[in-house]
C-alpha cells in the first residue's frame, strides 16, 4: 500500500472522522516507529471490545507498534479473541475459516511476490492458541515444513476465551476452567519446540510483561521472514476473565510466568544471527 | 466508561511505563511540551494496569 492511498483529497478532508484525520497527520506510516515510541503517535489499532485488562489486546497493541512497515503488511487471522482488536485496525487484515490462517497466508504471500516482485510485502499470521495449536496445527506445521516466508505470531492466553472458557491444547496441566471443571489432564502442546525442528529459522517466546522484548521479537521475526523462511513468535497474553484474576493483575501473572513456564527464549540459525547483527 | 484512570500532574515524571502497559490504544498519550502523560478518559476502561506499574503513585482509578 502506498501512503498516498490513505491521504484524502482536499474536497473530502472535512467529512472524515477525527480518528482518520489523526491517522493521516500523526500515523506510523511515514516515519519508522517502534514500541518505545508508543504514546507519541496515532496507533493503527482503534478502540476495541476486549475486556478491561485483556492480555491479548495488549499483545496486539505492542505487535502492531513493532511492525517494520505497517503500510506493506498483510495480517491474516482467524476467529477468536485476537480477531476483535484487529478487524478495525488501519492495516490490511484478512480473516479466514478457523485454523486455515497459515494456508491462506501461504497463498497470499506467493501471490504478492508475483504481483510486487521488488517490494517486501510482509504476510503475518496473528492468531490465538486455538487457531494455531489445536485446529490449525496441521496447516501451521506444513507451512513451516514448506519453508514459506511468513511470520506466525501466537497470542497464547491458554484458553478458548471468547466461547466461555474451554480448555485448549495450550492450557496448562491441571488448569481448572469454566468448561473444564476437573482440570486439564495433559500438558501444554510444545509448539515452540516443534517450531525449532519444523523449519523455522527464527523463533522467540515472550510475555506481555516485557514489551520491549515483544517489539524486538516481532520486528526481528518479520525482517528475517523476508529473506530466509518461516519465523515464529509466541506471546503469553493472560486472560483475567477466564483465569479469574482481577484485571489489574495481568502483568503480574505474566511476570510470574516468565520465572516459571514462560521463560524468555530465542532461537535462530547461524546465517540469521549474522544477518541480524548486520542490521 | 464508568471508571477511568487519572494522572496526578505533580507526581508524574513522564517515564512512559504506563503507556507500555495499557491494553487500550490511544488512551495514554505522552505530551512532549510538559513531559507528562495524559489520559483520554472517554476511552479508558479502568482496568488499573497503569496504576500497578507506576512507581511514583501518580495514577489512580476512580469513577467519572
Amino acid at each position: 500500500m502506498s501512503t498516498k492511498i490513505i491521504t484524502p483529497v482536499d474536497e473530502f478532508a472535512d467529512f472524515l472522522p477525527q480518528e482518520y484525520k489523526e491517522l493521516v497527520a500523526r500515523g506510523p506510516y511515514r516515519e519508522r516507529r517502534s514500541v518505545e515510541d508508543l504514546g507519541t503517535f496515532k496507533e493503527i489499532i482503534e478502540e476495541h471490545p476486549h475486556c478491561a485488562g485483556c492480555g491479548v489486546s495488549l499483545g496486539i497493541r505492542l505487535l502492531a507498534a513493532a511492525l517494520p512497515s505497517p503500510e506493506d503488511t498483510l495480517i491474516v487471522g482467524t476467529p477468536g479473541c485476537s480477531f476483535f482488536g484487529l478487524v478495525q485496525a488501519a492495516l490490511n487484515y484478512s480473516n479466514t475459516a478457523f485454523g486455515n490462517q497459515n494456508a491462506v497466508a501461504t497463498g497470499l504471500k506467493r501471490m504478492l511476490q508475483i504481483r510486487f516482485p521488488h517490494v517486501h510485502k510482509d504476510v503475518v499470521v496473528v492468531a490465538g492458541d486455538g487457531g494455531i495449536a489445536d485446529i490449525g496445527l496441521d496447516l501451521t506445521l506444513h507451512s513451516w515444513f514448506r519453508r514459506e516466508k511468513i511470520t506466525t505470531i501466537m497470542l497464547d492466553n491458554e484458553v478458548y476465551a471468547n466461547t466461555g472458557g474451554q480448555e485448549s491444547g495450550m492450557s496448562r496441566q491441571g488448569q481448572v476452567l469454566n468448561m473444564a471443571p476437573q482440570g486439564k489432564r495433559f500438558s501444554k502442546i510444545p509448539v515452540f519446540e516443534m517450531a525449532k525442528v519444523s523449519g523455522c529459522v527464527y523463533g522467540a517466546r515472550v510475555t506481555v510483561a516485557s514489551p520491549r522484548k515483544v517489539g524486538r521479537a516481532v520486528r526481528n521475526a518479520i525482517l528475517v521472514a523476508r529473506e530466509f523462511g518461516p519465523t515464529y513468535v509466541q506471546i503469553f497474553t493472560p486472560c483475567p476473565t477466564n483465569m479469574k484474576f482481577p484485571p489489574n493483575q495481568t502483568l503480574k501473572v505474566a511476570k510470574e510466568a516468565e520465572k516459571d513456564h514462560y521463560t524468555y527464549e530465542e532461537f535462530m540459525s547461524a546465517e540469521v544471527a549474522a544477518y541480524l547483527a548486520r542490521l | 466508561m464508568y471508571v477511568a484512570a487519572k494522572v496526578e500532574v505533580e507526581k508524574c515524571t513522564g517515564c512512559k511505563l504506563c503507556i507500555l502497559s495499557c491494553p487500550e490504544p490511544n488512551v495514554l498519550r505522552y505530551l512532549p511540551e510538559t513531559k507528562q502523560v495524559a489520559v483520554n478518559q472517554q476511552r479508558c476502561k479502568g482496568c488499573g494496569l497503569c496504576v500497578t506499574v507506576c512507581s511514583k503513585d501518580a495514577l489512580t482509578v476512580s469513577s467519572i
